[in-house]
């Protein structure tokens, strides 16, 4: 009787994973190559809300408050009347809002920017930012005198405590109609 | 005295079998890690730099505005006029609530054109900003 045996073929039922590394390389290779990775940063602001011309109020605020910063189109900038240069302001103002920290809500200060139509965007955009670095330099002393810790390691508490403290106000004027 | 070589009983040379594995995980962690440019913008601009700069966490609620040095405005894939920047972002808002409009505005425009753009922004009641800016060196 013939036996019957099964046939093996050396190495059926495999394929080799040899070049797989290379697949993989080109893929990772692809994807390297196509994506941007842009993460996206900026200074944030909230917009107030628009209220018609004629039903605008005109709330009194008064000067102790207020800082209100101009910015004309030869590229000058002013605090309350007075021409300083645009590193200055951060120092000028963290003065200020650590005067008013334990002020009562309505009695912070508020920062005014106003410019002209012709004003760079550039320059603007300077003047915001020390803005924005004066309230986060006081709110990061603050939060080292009084937890200990720096801002961004906070609890979710502390940081509205801070923010009750310490608001960021900032106000975009509207600019006036220079023909 | 005979000397014999010592040889270490395993094999020589890295194991190569694992490698797709490796690779693969980096394939996956940059497909996760980033995220295809899906728009073609179509005006030219410089952003303005600035030191006191955030991130935006929330990719998802952000909608650009391009502003080039030309003036031109562009929101999605289209070049857009002034007047019509309110309807349009009128619709996002409606669409997502909590919208942030990033504004990507070439740094040598005049004010004039960001007021009235943030003007259109207030009247669509899209008030979460975002000036683009680049981190400071």
């Amino acid at each position: 009787m013939v036996s019957l045996k099964r046939r093996k073929r050396e190495g059926a039922g495999e394929f080799s994973t040899a070049s797989m590394a290379d697949i993989t390389f080109l893929l990772l290779l692809f994807f390297l190559v196509s994506t941007v990775i842009d993460v996206d940063t900026g200074i944030g602001l909230t917009l107030p809300e628009y209220i018609p011309p004629e039903e605008q109020e005109l709330a009194p605020l008064s000067k102790d408050r207020l800082a209100a910063l101009l910015i004309n189109e030869n590229g000058d900038v002013l605090l309350n009347g007075e021409i300083i240069a645009i590193p200055q302001i951060k120092d000028n103002l963290v003065e200020r809002i650590k005067s008013k920290i334990d002020l009562p809500k309505n009695k912070k200060l508020v920062v005014s920017i106003k410019t002209d139509r012709k004003t760079n965007y550039n320059l603007y955009i300077q003047a915001l930012d020390e803005v924005k670095s004066a309230y986060f330099q006081v709110r990061e002393e603050y939060a080292l005198n009084h937890w200990g810790k720096k801002v961004k390691d906070l609890t979710d508490e502390q940081v509205k405590e801070l923010r009750e403290k310490i608001p960021i106000i900032i106000s975009i004027a509207e600019p006036e109609q220079i023909k | 005295m005979k000397f014999q070589k010592k040889r270490a009983a395993t094999k020589q040379g890295i194991p190569t079998s694992s490698m797709p594995d490796i690779i693969f995980m980096l394939l996956l962690f940059f497909m996760v890690a980033t995220t295809l440019r899906e728009q073609e913008v179509y005006v030219s601009f410089t952003l303005p730099e600035a030191k006191a700069i955030e991130k935006i966490e929330n990719k998802r609620l952000i909608s650009y505005i391009y502003v080039g040095k030309n003036g031109r405005i562009q929101i999605d894939d289209a070049i857009v006029q002034l007047k019509d920047i309110q309807d349009i972002m009128y619709k996002k808002r409606v669409a997502l609530p909590n919208v942030i409009v990033s504004l990507r505005i070439d740094k040598n425009t005049n004010m004039g054109l960001v007021t009235d753009i943030q003007q259109a922004l207030r009247k669509a009641d899209a008030r979460r900003i975002n000036y683009s800016a680049r981190m400071k060196e």
